[in-house]
């Protein structure tokens, strides 16, 4: 009743997304790769959310998550290595009115992205990043990564690697203004797709690192989360995701964890014994950089003409003859 | 009964003193004894004047003196003795401010401030001049607004509602052109991405003129023309379209409800804009109907433009839609973006017809705000017949309006303006019909011989009715929920949990004791303010106080029996602040009741001692108490022997056998929820295969198996679609390579599969 009249007349349209209208091409990932979960926990989203493919936009950097974008029907950008949020922030300056997300991995991000990642939680822009964090280089076949576990093998590591793994999810909550983190496992996609709905929902830079088996180069690395529930600490609470009564009885390993608490956020976030899964932080007074620097004008297209000449004019050469030949 | 009782009796029953001329109280300079400290409200600090203020900030729209010099000296004056000479200058000016708004004196902030600082100057000695010339400065610097300064008069509540309104309507007109200048861009924008792409523009002419003479030599444009021209493989926007979006654009180019200043519309000279104040709801409502077509006509175009530039306008479906569109369709949201209408009444303007429109236009839904002001709330032509009907009809029309359950209602009295500012923005927040009824505090439009109350000013007048509850304030809000307590409050009121505000009252005796009292103000002091009503009170020389005599709050508790051997009076001062004590006659006490019920009302409206919530508390503890009787009689009536009952809330001891007993039960048992797999399987056999599908990863290794036995669901997880589809080898081994252990692959069904008895085996782990 009390929707604007546009809303009401796109109701007319009737349209409804399945989710086969979010599917791209057919996924190339190893049989019994994690990202498939998180693939399928995003197509649900979109379809729940019953998001316009075209008012949607995944922006990855290079790495086997970061294929992400091929496998969506929505629009893409598959980027530079490290720079997927740089683009993805240009979109949403720009186009304000998009669903952006950005997917990228623990290379992607902790590692060459590092320095794009810590600035874009700075700038807090309206956009949901999945960090696909699997512990290796898959896409190269099997080098470390800055999350690889302390003494792990591997093409670049022979004798094993020498320095303990970053935690993603610390560094974020050690940043001044970050207003979203959470933690996720592909290996319980209930609680995976209602943590990135959680995700998507909240206005400001919404940052989910997602823990994802890679059985090609990493095999057992989480085998013991995997098959020990107990290992898995699951947060809930009425600010955060809420645990269905079928998944209480497998993982017994519960706690409420308000997601305005940023101290015990901190505290839950330093250990994976018991590994937390939930949402860690949220601050929704946070402001965003789109909004903060929104223009008070309307760019028309004089204005953005004469921008353009203004810019030109810049390196215009006056000629002192007629061009020859 | 002694002879000065009789008389004082019948003064109170009949408005005579046998044999007595009496002195008018006003004659005599009277005024009730809680005034006392009010003679000079000029030289009080109070909310007046008000600053309107000029500008965007929502919050602060208008804002009292005192408020804003308070601001500025918490920002620039030291704490301690430092700060003190720019406080004492800074608050003089405030002083000198006031006095000249009281006086008649108008202007904006800064005008007055400049005048003030003047004569401050001009009567301050050299030595003292500079640094009260820099003080001011300084406060001056830290102001940072401007806008009309206004007192306390009949003024006041209109110009302080007229101001809220427009200030709410710069905002809207400014939200509103940059959406039509925002449409209005973009809609242009596809229309020229089609000219460009046209054969016109890729000519080779036009493709010449945009290059320029200089280098014109240097291109081939007929080649250029043709390598653009198959560029495009898209088609041109068709003629339909095309009409629909110039339509469109035309209507928000030609709208005139509100300003627009956007470059785009510069160019265009349009037609006047539609005024949005009336003095009269019946324009008001003409107005309205008046405009409805081109309101139609605005909502519909911005409707299509926001479709066409999302690119969703389908044909199909929404030209049967738009053909049939007209004022059914608009949504309240969509009327909240227009101007809302402000209609200003004041008493004896508006005509009766007019005011009995009220209820029409209130309950209509439509975006007026309304404003009576009622500039004497005790005007009533039925005084001459005897009776005052206090608050009739000013403070009837607000609960009227209250009753339609539709619109925003504000009661209020002028002084109380600034104290209800977050109310009375509260009612311009959305586009729902609002009335704001407020009494201005001036004594009337045309003074009679018998009137003296001009010497009360307007301020006090006004603060008088809030106090004495003859206008109370109240607000309602229909929005803010569904139940009385989040709609209707009664906040506003001075101690409105309170019949009457009551205040300590303190004068020396003849032996110059200091003497304190607690005074209610009641209807009857506002009343005795009002020079009018002299003839009702009687002052009862000090030689003839009675005993009989009780305050008029006491003698409206007594019942008849009672209050018939009882003379009611309020104390009142005269000039010289000596007490009097006034015996009140029996029709304003009458008027007093009245006023006490009717504000009762309203007290339980607001939930101050709701009946109904003490009739069910009252019930409620008759029951507990009966419970609780019962359970004591029932324990007292136990043998003394029996075992002590354990406190309540207390497990009751077991016996330690059965506490062993548990313990190893606990132990030995594993969780329940271990043995049964989380309740996912129960309505299936352990023979029948299954997958627990909401635990699915969807990691393919199932369906890579066999894609016709393993498929997806909805929501692009595994389970098992065909069992005759695949062998019980592939089921189990679907079993084993399932990362997560989700896949149950039950007996075989087929007997004469090769390796049964292996395959079993390794099922077993899945079971």
């Amino acid at each position: 009743m009390d929707k604007p009249l546009t809303e009401c007349a796109l109701k007319l349209l009737d349209e409804e997304y399945t989710l086969d209208d979010y599917k791209g091409l057919v996924p190339r990932w190893c049989t019994g790769c994690g990202d498939n979960a998180i693939l399928a926990a995003v197509q649900r989203l979109c379809r729940d959310e019953q998001l316009p493919p075209e008012k949607t936009v995944f922006v990855s950097g290079i790495g086997c998550s970061s294929r992400f974008p091929h496998y969506m029907h929505t629009y893409g950008f598959h980027g530079l290595h490290g720079r997927a949020m740089p683009v993805a922030e240009g979109i949403k300056m720009r186009r304000p009115d998009l669903n952006v997300f950005v997917i990228t991995g623990d290379g992607d991000c902790c590692s060459i992205g590092t320095a794009h990642w810590i600035h874009a939680i700075r700038y807090n822009m309206n956009i949901t990043v999945l960090m696909h964090d699997n512990g290796i280089y898959g896409l190269t076949k099997n080098q470390a990564s800055p999350t690889s576990p302390l003494g792990i093998t591997s093409r670049t590591t022979p004798g094993g690697t020498y320095l303990e793994p970053i935690n993603p999810v610390s560094v974020s909550l050690g940043i001044r203004n970050v207003s979203f983190v959470a933690q996720a496992v592909d290996w319980i996609p209930e609680m995976l797709h209602d943590i990135i709905a959680e995700a998507f929902h909240h206005k400001g830079f919404s940052f989910v690192r997602i823990l994802q088996r890679c059985p090609e180069f990493l095999d057992h690395r989480f085998d013991d989360w995997v098959q020990e529930p107990d290992w898995m600490l699951l947060l809930h609470h009425e600010n955060g995701v809420r645990i269905s009564p079928d998944l209480a009885k497998i993982y017994r390993n519960q706690e409420q964890h308000d997601p305005s608490d940023r101290n015990r956020a901190r505290e839950i976030a330093s250990t994976n014994h018991p590994m937390p899964v939930g949402v860690l932080y949220r601050d929704p007074g946070m402001p965003c950089y789109e909004d903060l620097r929104k223009p008070d004008r309307l760019y028309t297209p004089d204005i953005v003409k004469a921008a353009i000449e203004e810019e030109f004019d810049k390196f215009t050469i006056h000629p002192t003859g007629h061009p020859t030949g | 009964m002694n002879e000065t009782l009789s008389s004082l009796s019948t003064f109170h029953l009949t408005g005579h003193w046998p044999g007595r001329d009496l002195a008018a109280i006003e004659q005599m300079g009277l005024r009730p004894a809680l005034f006392s400290a009010y003679r000079d409200v000029e030289g009080l600090r109070h909310d007046f004047p008000l600053v309107l203020v000029n500008g965007e900030d929502k919050e602060t729209v208008f804002r009292s003196l005192s408020d804003l010099i308070d601001d500025i000296l918490q920002e620039i004056a030291p704490l301690g003795i430092e700060g003190e000479q720019i406080r004492k200058h800074v608050l003089g000016l405030e002083k000198e401010i006031r006095t000249l708004v009281y006086r008649g004196n108008k202007g904006t902030l800064l005008q007055l401030w400049e005048i003030a600082k003047t004569n401050r100057l001009s009567r301050t000695d050299d030595a003292g001049r500079e640094p009260l010339d820099d003080n001011l400065n300084r406060a001056q610097a830290a102001l940072g607004v401007d806008g009309e300064l206004i007192g306390c008069d009949g003024e006041a509540p209109i110009k302080v509602l007229t101001h809220t309104w427009a200030s709410f309507q710069e905002n809207k007109a400014r939200r509103f052109a940059r959406e039509i200048e925002e449409l209005t861009v973009k809609l242009s924008n596809i229309l020229k991405a089609d000219t460009m792409k046209s054969e016109k523009a890729l000519g080779a002419e036009a493709l010449k003129q945009s290059v320029g003479s200089v280098y014109e030599d240097a291109f081939d444009f007929e080649a250029m023309s043709d390598i653009l021209g198959s560029a495009f493989v898209n088609g041109a926007v068709p003629e339909k379209r095309r009409r629909r979006i110039r339509a469109a654009l035309a209507a928000l180019q030609s709208q005139r409800f509100f300003e627009t200043d956007g470059e785009e519309t510069k160019k265009s000279r349009r037609k006047g804009v539609h005024g949005f104040v009336f003095d009269r709801p019946s324009r008001a409502l003409e107005a309205f109907k008046e405009r409805l077509p081109e309101m139609v006509k605005l909502v519909k175009a911005m409707t299509i433009a926001q479709l066409e530039i999302e690119g969703r306008y389908n044909e199909k479906t929404h030209d049967p839609f738009f053909r049939r569109f007209d004022e059914r369709f608009l949504e309240p949201n969509d009327l909240g973006r227009f101007p809302s209408y402000l209609i200003c009444l004041r008493n004896g303007v508006g005509a009766k017809t007019e005011k009995a429109m009220l209820p029409e236009v209130l309950s209509s839904g439509l975006p007026m705000k309304i404003l009576v002001q009622h500039d004497d709330i005790l005007e009533e032509p039925s005084i001459a017949s005897g009776r005052v009907s206090p608050g009739i009809p000013g403070s009837q029309l607000a609960t009227m309006a209250v009753s339609l359950n539709n619109a925003y209602v504000l009661q209020s009295s002028g002084s109380a303006l600034y104290q209800m500012r977050d109310s009375i923005l509260g009612g311009f927040k959305n586009g729902q019909p609002a009335l704001f009824s407020i009494f201005s505090g001036l004594a009337g439009a045309s003074p009679g011989p018998a009137r003296n109350t001009t010497e009360t000013p307007a301020y006090l007048r006004a603060a008088a009715a809030h106090e004495s509850r003859a206008f109370p304030a109240f607000v309602f809000d229909p929005d803010r929920g569904d139940d009385w307590a989040s709609r209707f409050s009664v906040a506003d009121n001075p101690q409105a949990g309170t019949e009457w505000p009551v205040h300590s009252f303190c004068y020396e005796d003849e032996d110059l004791q200091k003497i304190s009292e607690d005074l209610a103000f009641t209807f009857v002091d506002f009343a005795a303010a009002d020079g009018r009503y002299g003839g009702n009170f009687a002052d009862v020389p000090r030689s003839e106080w009675q005993d009989a005599m009780v305050p008029v709050d006491t003698f409206l508790k007594l019942d008849a029996s009672a209050a018939a051997e009882k003379v009611p009076y309020i104390l009142m001062i005269d000039e010289n602040n000596t007490l009097h004590k006034a015996i009140v006659d029996v029709r304003l006490v009458d008027a007093a009741h009245r006023c006490r019920k009717m504000w009762r009302n309203l007290q339980e409206l607001g939930g101050i001692d709701n009946s109904h919530a003490r009739k069910l508390l009252a019930r409620e503890k008759e029951i507990w108490e009966q419970e609780k009787a019962q359970e004591l009689d029932a324990l007292r009536s136990r043998p003394v022997s029996a075992p002590a009952t354990p406190a309540p809330g207390q497990p009751a001891p077991v016996p330690e056998e059965a506490v062993a007993d548990e313990a190893v039960s606990a132990t030995v048992e594993p969780a329940p929820a271990e043995t049964e797999q989380e309740g996912m399987p129960p309505a299936v056999s352990s023979d029948e295969p299954y997958i627990e599908t909401p635990r699915c990863t969807t990691c393919d290794e199932c369906t890579q198996i066999n894609n016709r036995m393993f498929a997806y669901d909805d929501n692009k997880q595994a389970y098992i679609a065909d069992q005759g589809a695949g062998t019980y080898r592939q089921l189990v081994e679907a079993a084993e390579s399932c990362q997560v252990a989700i896949i149950h692959p039950g007996k075989p069904k087929n007997p004469e599969e090769p390796d049964l008895d292996e395959l079993v085996a390794r099922a077993e782990a899945f079971e």
